[in-house]
């Protein structure tokens, strides 16, 4: 008897193993957030969130996360920017409210908080972030050099900080043109500040020849991403031909080029002279029938 | 050709009624047309819904059954013309049958284009509101010149003909005979008439060149203007018009074959017909094998990563079994059959020729639709039903039916008409008396 009970016993192992072995877990996928501030043009400022996930062994943007900003540590209703939802690309971003100035003008360092909620294929994830205030300011000197500097605020008071790099470019097709060969600039111990030779003489500006100069700190791990925008008369005035009434071959109707018009008509022209000349043959094959 | 009365000449090649089997045949057709006027009826008052046309594949069999009507009445010009211009002397017999095909085929090439439509009633807006620059303006003036040139290329070589069915009044019936009247008594077999009509002929064979080159050539236009893969080319036109001279050819011998067997012709429409026809066939499959291989061997020596997609669906992907059987059935094959003197005989011509034509239809099926599956774009948050393309029910009878239409035409021509010049036959026997 005790012999069967333990073929039992081992054959219930066995029919049992499989399925411990093989059965799906539940676990959720772990949701990562990465969080940004901007400021943008000393003017307004922005959060911006990624959601991304490892999947399948590679990180995957995640669309439709619903995500929730808060200023300060603590994730409350009272601290509540704004919320938002994950595009295709896994990104979300609200503009801060001018409500959030009282908390806002409070300290001259920063905290946000960003909370995902749960999902069910993701547990509840949030991220936090600090900064230090500051911003940089973008100015002309001596005819085409640009003067940028950069300040933060320290105990209450403006400072210049030396040691960052910036970049100073022209506004271009939402990108940043570098102004001369140099990449980037590291702020001077004195003012924060740098300078940089206008060097694009050929630069196309608006009508006026107005161009834009940027400034711009990206990614920095104090004082976040920080933009200036200074607009000059710096480029060619641009005027705009259009070439909406030329005629090409893939212009509008009636505005086809000219030897294709005398091309074609003197085609059609011919060969229908030659086939009304033929059905006059034939009138005068049926008069000589009748004669 | 042997020695031929010419009272037997014209007892033999004078159209004749319909036996049961022609009956059958012609009620088969029209039943057939029928079915696809139904299915037109539907999409009229459906809208093109009724397709399986989507925002992708826009052109499906409809334009595939255009290009194929664009392609076969081409061999009027090839057989016609530039076999008449180089004195090509067996020709005679098949050149009616060629201008026939062509006038039918290119006929209901218009037609299927309306078809196509999902506004007929807007095709005005064509003439009145087409660009000069697009070659779908192009093709309505290319294909309305061409037909017009086709029933004159028809019709001058029918006068002395004419005269001769309208000699067998009691044969005719009453509205035969007022029919021939009203179209040709006036030809009095005068010297000056045919001098007129030679000349007319002559003038048509040359004008009738370069139209034909053209319709094919715009019509491969309307792909191969646009940035797309598969029809991104400069191959195009001459690809286009090799492979219509060779389904032309093909359509030719089964005509000749089903002429010759029904009517009884084969003293007109001999094996030398044959011989020849089929020899045709083999250069015309073999310079058309000769620009595929450019067209596909090419990109796929590139394989940029747009062409990529679309040419491994047809070498090994979705197309890949109609791709081979296409291109098997069009070329390889025929050209294997016909290469031996053995394969131009009549019966194995009328199968190599039924080769060519369907293998051709298809080929045509896959310039079209391919391409149009295959955007440059990511074909991204569309209903299932927009990434693939089969046509519906009414799609395949419209298509039939317009199939089913060019076979009605030329069979009422041959009911009404001799199929072989009867005049042209005579004279031909009479100098061949003489030498």
């Amino acid at each position: 008897m005790k012999k069967y009970k333990y073929i039992l016993l081992l054959l219930f192992t066995l029919l049992l193993a499989p399925n411990i072995l093989l059965a799906k877990t539940d676990e959720k996928n772990i949701l990562a957030l990465t969080l940004k501030y901007y400021n943008d043009n000393n003017i307004s400022h922005h959060l911006w969130v990624n959601a991304k996930s490892k999947i399948d062994g590679k990180f995957q943007q995640i669309p439709n996360i619903s995500v929730s900003f808060y200023i300060t540590n603590y994730a409350d209703k009272t601290n509540l920017l704004g919320k938002a939802v994950t595009n295709e690309k896994g990104e979300a971003m609200i503009v801060m409210p001018p409500n959030a100035k009282a908390e806002w003008l409070k300290s001259p360092n920063q905290n946000f908080i960003v909370v995902a909620n749960e999902t069910k294929q993701f547990d509840a994830a949030k991220t936090e972030l600090a900064i230090t205030k500051a911003k940089i300011k973008i100015d002309t000197i001596n005819g085409k050099v640009i003067n940028v500097n950069l300040i933060a605020l320290i105990d209450s008071i403006w400072k210049p900080i030396s040691g960052v790099e910036v970049i100073i470019g022209v506004k271009r097709l939402g990108g940043i043109l570098n102004v001369n060969e140099t990449q980037t600039y590291t702020t001077d111990s004195v003012f924060g500040g740098v300078t940089a030779e206008f060097k694009l003489d050929r630069i196309p500006g608006d009508k006026q020849g107005n161009i834009i100069l940027i400034a711009s700190l990206v990614d920095n791990e104090t004082y976040g991403n920080l933009t200036a925008e200074l607009k000059v008369p710096w480029g060619i005035n641009l005027v705009y031909v259009s070439n909406f009434d030329h005629r090409s071959l893939f212009a509008r109707r009636g505005y086809s080029p000219i030897w294709l018009e005398l091309l074609a008509y003197i085609i059609v022209v011919v060969v229908w002279v030659i086939i009304f000349y033929l059905l006059l043959q034939i009138k005068r094959i049926k008069k000589l029938g009748i004669e | 050709m042997e020695k031929l009365a010419e009272n037997k000449i014209i007892e033999d090649l004078l159209p004749q009624k319909f036996g049961k089997k022609g009956q059958m045949w012609v009620i088969s057709l029209l039943a057939i047309c029928a079915l696809g006027f139904y299915a037109y009826c539907r999409q009229l008052y459906f809208g093109l819904e009724v397709t399986a046309l989507r925002d992708y594949v826009s052109w499906g069999i409809y334009i595939s059954n255009f290009v194929f009507f664009v392609a076969i009445s081409l061999v009027g010009s090839l057989i016609t013309a530039v076999l008449r211009l180089t004195n090509v002397q067996w020709s005679t017999p098949l050149t009616r049958i060629a201008e026939i095909i062509a006038v039918s085929a290119i006929a209901f090439a218009g037609l299927i284009i309306i078809v196509d439509m999902g506004r007929p009633d807007r095709f005005y807006n064509l003439f009145t509101h087409g660009r000069l620059q697009s070659p779908i303006i192009w093709d309505v003036i290319v294909i309305t010149t061409y037909l017009v040139i086709s029933l004159l290329l028809l019709y001058f070589p029918l006068l002395p003909d004419l005269k001769i069915m309208i000699s067998f009044k009691e044969r005719n019936g009453k509205w035969l005979q007022k029919f021939y009247e009203l179209i040709g008594s006036f030809w009095k077999n005068k010297p000056e008439q045919f001098k007129i009509t030679n000349k007319a002929i002559n003038i048509l064979s040359i004008t009738i060149i370069p139209v034909a080159f053209a319709i094919h050539t715009v019509t491969s236009w309307l792909f191969a203007t646009t940035y797309r893969p598969g029809w991104d080319s400069t191959n195009f036109g001459a690809y286009f018009i090799s492979g219509a001279f060779l389904v032309g050819s093909g359509a030719v011998l089964i005509a000749m074959y089903i002429f010759r067997t029904q009517y009884k012709l084969e003293q007109y429409i001999t094996e030398h017909h044959f011989d020849k026809m089929g020899k045709v066939v083999v250069l015309l499959a073999l310079i058309y094998l000769y620009f595929n291989i450019n067209e596909f061997l090419v990109p796929a020596f590139k394989m940029k990563k747009s062409e990529e997609e679309h040419l491994m669906g047809l070498f090994t992907g979705e197309f890949s079994s109609i791709f081979w059987f296409a291109i098997s059935a069009s070329m390889f094959l025929p050209i294997f059959i016909l290469i031996f003197k053995k394969g131009r005989r009549p019966k194995w011509a009328f199968i190599a020729g039924i080769l060519v034509v369907v293998g051709s239809w298809f080929k045509r099926y896959l310039i079209v639709t391919p391409t149009l599956l295959h955007p440059f774009l990511p074909m991204y948050d569309v209903p299932k039903n927009y990434l693939h393309y089969f046509p519906s029910w009414e799609e395949w009878s419209i298509a039939g039916g317009s199939l089913a239409g060019v076979l009605l035409v030329i069979t009422f021509f041959a009911r009404i008409f001799p199929i072989i010049p009867i005049h042209e036959t005579i004279i031909e026997t009479d100098s061949h008396e003489k030498v």
